[in-house]
């Protein structure tokens, strides 16, 4: 008596949370569509920036002395390490030059100018710039100094990728005191629900996976970077279009999906190993498959290439196309999953079997079935997601274990198991991650995801949309 | 054809960080094959203990004693403030955060704004431990060449002492732990394990029981990091997620629930990287694999990776192990 008591109370709550996260859903996607165009090219908060100076002979070159001149007219020194690679910690992202401690370069070659004034694209951290030194490059002594107004080194600016946020830097570093609050807090909205965004999409498979097979997937941050790889092999490599390579992204992210499960899960499932079992293995295909990315694209930071000039621009702010047009497939393929869960039938029986797989397998629903389904649609919004998070930033081999701690704050915090609380969490996450940058170094704002997440365990442990009897 | 990595091989069996190795798996063993904990933030333990160490010598200043105090009251609180929000909730929570924690302690330690205290990526290298510790070695030097000769080994006067120093924490650790659990609390523990709720009926405070192995394991991965780092200096990469899997494999390798298999699996484990290494080493030199040296440092990972899911499946009770005491429920 009491338990059905217990058992339609707490079924009218659920229904009540659906329609609540349905609804918020939608609010999201709205705000998504407008916070979108507001993100912004420059903002006051810092980054950090990784030059990279390469040889002639196409080796790192170590030991090169630089000093950057940042947004903000600070005087940053480096040294490049073994790698080639020197970490400059700018006060303001924007635009920024590099200066060369001649002596320090390799004898005979030299940038091909002394200062390489490039920019940052939005608040986005690390950001990584290349410098090649050729044979006839500058080999003059340049003193450092804090940038002039962009009009005065007018062909600085002119270095590829980063025009775009150049233009957008410059104008933000002449009136950043003039940045009010308000400002800087709906661009860091912006670029936090962005990415809570591309999080939430990515995230959805694996809340899923967790409740229909009881898996805790640990490689799932391996199925984001897979996706985000083809799309690099696609667009960078075969030199196709962008659409092509995102929709690409979605279809083998999708495969690798159906092949994880029918060459691993499902025999494991059927061997009736036990979850924590099931989850070590997890770790360990995480682990091969990092390297296995590592071993095909290299070790380095990749970026697909990608038209940065702004499409969207009104005062200060330029939008890349990708931005806009990242955030437009994220809310298209989010509506689309929820209206796949409410209105049709393998949607609803997925629901049910997350919810009870017992129960699902005694009305006739078809659990491996299911299953299967899961793998594939979770593996392709975590493809889509890789291919969107690889345009919205850069890439590399190693990522998912990043991506993965953010997944599991995602999905901790809206409720381990539920269906929508890892999309809740994820743009709860993306936006306290951004907006926490006004007040810690960038650098730290995983920290802040981290902390979200143990206040969550502490204070509500069943998550925002958790059942308490899930926890055990 | 270049054949010395049989001889690496053979060197690394005993080599300090074998011994390290061997000490964070004894954690480790503590944690999981013992206690039923799945702690997948092993490396955090090491990087903690490691960093606390380092900091304590080179920016407080500290005497060695109060240094290794310091990195143990590190992985005490860190284990605090893990345990308390995940010890109550089920396996997984405390799975995912102590995998989140571990990657978060290393972007805290590589942070750039941290990096007069951490060395940031760079990590910290040149120590003043190492004068102190160096002054603590009662090895006289050795009579000719410069060097001992064990064997088919040949040891300076401060690495002999490392050596020695290494493999003692790691045997008064082992005997610790072996004497541990089959003490009452060792029972209750592994009472936990098998079954959390008929422990609970017995009237203990199993989540008491939890945090102090938890703390145990820490501080053993602790030592183990300090251990780590004494020969060769401070690198951020220790704090990596894939230190952790390294000691999962380690421990897989052993038998989760035994004392010596974590000793007997790193050994194993390091001796048979470095002859893939070499192997892998051998063939593309003389062009019979058609991959860069990059690659090929790559092939590692991959393979310790397959294994660990290998082992797994095929063989969880680890080479050494008790079926009866492999734990894993469902």
């Amino acid at each position: 008596m009491r338990t059905a008591r217990q058992g339609i109370i707490c079924s009218t709550y659920r229904r009540r949370l659906w329609h609540l996260s349905l609804a918020l859903l939608a609010f999201l996607a709205l705000c998504g569509t407008f916070q979108a165009r507001s993100a912004p090219g420059a903002n006051a908060a810092g980054v950090q920036l990784i030059v990279t100076v390469t040889g002639a002979d196409s080796k790192p070159a170590a030991k090169v002395a630089i000093t950057v001149a940042d947004a903000a007219g600070q005087l940053i020194k480096g040294t490049t390490d073994a790698d080639g690679k020197a970490t400059i910690a700018l006060t303001e992202s924007g635009r920024y030059g590099v200066y060369f401690d001649v002596a320090t370069l390799p004898s005979g070659v030299g940038p091909a100018a002394n200062p390489t004034v490039r920019a940052t694209t939005g608040n986005i951290s690390p950001q990584f710039t290349a410098i090649t030194l050729t044979a006839g490059g500058v080999r003059t002594e340049v003193t450092p100094a804090p940038l002039a107004a962009p009009s005065a080194t007018g062909t600085a600016s002119s270095t590829g990728s980063a025009a775009a946020g150049g233009e957008a830097g410059g104008g933000s570093a002449s009136s950043a005191d003039s940045t009010s609050f308000l400002d800087q807090l709906s661009s860091k909205i912006s670029t936090g629900l962005t990415f809570g965004l591309l999080l939430g999409l990515a995230s959805i498979g694996l809340s899923l996976i967790y409740s229909t097979t009881g898996l805790n997937n640990f490689a799932h941050g391996e199925l984001v970077t897979f996706g985000a790889f083809m799309a690099y092999m696609i667009a960078g490599q075969w030199n196709l279009n962008g659409w092509i390579a995102i929709s690409g992204a979605l279809v083998l992210g999708g495969c690798f999906g159906y092949l994880q499960d029918f060459l691993l899960w499902r025999p494991l499932r059927k061997r009736r190993l036990g979850m924590m079992q099931i989850m070590i293995v997890s770790i360990g295909l995480s682990l091969a498959l990092r390297y296995v990315f590592a071993f095909i694209w290299g070790p380095d930071r990749l970026s697909i290439p990608a038209n940065n000039d702004p499409v969207v621009s009104f005062g200060s702010v330029n939008l890349r196309y990708w931005d806009v047009v990242g955030s437009i497939i994220a809310i298209v393929l989010l509506v689309l999953v929820a209206l796949f869960f409410s209105f049709t039938r393998t949607g609803k029986a997925t629901r049910a079997v997350a919810d009870n797989k017992a129960l699902a397998a005694a009305t006739g629903i078809n659990v491996e079935r299911i299953t299967r389904i899961v793998w594939v649609g979770g593996g392709a919004l975590a493809g889509v997601a890789g291919a969107l998070i690889g345009y919205y930033q850069t890439l590399q081999w190693n990522a998912g274990a990043l991506i993965l701690l953010l997944l599991f704050a995602s999905v901790t915090l809206g409720g381990l198991g539920t269906t929508w609380g890892a999309l809740v969490g994820a743009i709860i996450i993306g936006l306290a991650m951004d907006v926490s940058t006004m007040w810690v170094p960038t650098s730290l704002k995983y920290v802040v995801a981290m902390l979200i997440m143990i206040i969550v365990l502490l204070v509500r442990p069943q998550g925002l949309l958790g059942r308490k009897q899930r926890i055990g | 054809m270049d054949f010395s990595f049989i001889s690496q091989a053979l060197s690394q069996l005993f080599a300090p960080d074998t011994a390290a190795f061997a000490l964070a798996t004894i954690g480790l063993a503590v944690h999981f094959g013992y206690t039923g904990l799945m702690n997948f933030g092993q490396s955090a333990f090491m990087a903690i203990g490691a960093y606390f160490f380092a900091i304590g010598s080179r920016t407080i200043g500290m005497p060695l004693p109060l240094c290794l105090l310091f990195g143990v009251v590190g992985a005490v609180v860190f284990a605090l403030l893990l345990g308390i929000p995940t010890l109550r909730l089920r396996a997984d929570y405390l799975s995912m955060v102590t995998i989140a924690a571990a990657e978060i302690v290393r972007y805290v330690a590589i942070t750039p704004e941290l990096t007069p205290l951490t060395g940031g990526q760079g990590g910290l290298t040149s120590f003043d431990y190492g004068n102190a510790w160096a002054a603590l070695n009662p090895i006289p030097e050795p009579a000719s060449g410069g060097f001992y000769i064990l064997g088919p080994f040949s040891y300076s006067r401060d690495d002999l002492f490392n050596l020695i120093v290494c493999w003692a924490v790691v045997v008064i650790a082992a005997l610790l732990v072996w004497g541990l659990m089959r003490s009452p609390w060792g029972r209750v523990v592994r009472g936990i394990r098998e079954d959390e709720d008929a422990v609970r009926a017995l009237g203990k405070n199993v989540f008491a029981y939890k945090m102090q192995a938890l703390v145990l394991g820490g501080v053993i991965a602790g030592v183990a990091g300090m251990l780590y780092i004494m020969p060769k200096g401070l690198n951020p990469d220790i704090g990596g997620t894939q230190t952790t899997f390294f000691l999962w494999t380690i421990l897989f390798l052993g038998g989760a629930a035994t004392v010596f298999g974590p000793i007997v699996g790193s050994m194993i484990f390091w001796a048979t990287l470095i002859i893939t290494d070499g192997l892998v080493g051998l063939l593309t030199s003389a062009d019979l694999l058609p991959i860069s040296g990059i690659q090929g440092g790559q092939i590692r990972f991959i393979l310790v990776g397959i294994g660990l899911m290998v082992l797994v499946i095929f063989r969880p009770q680890g080479i050494f192990g008790n079926k009866a005491e492999t734990y894993f429920n469902g």
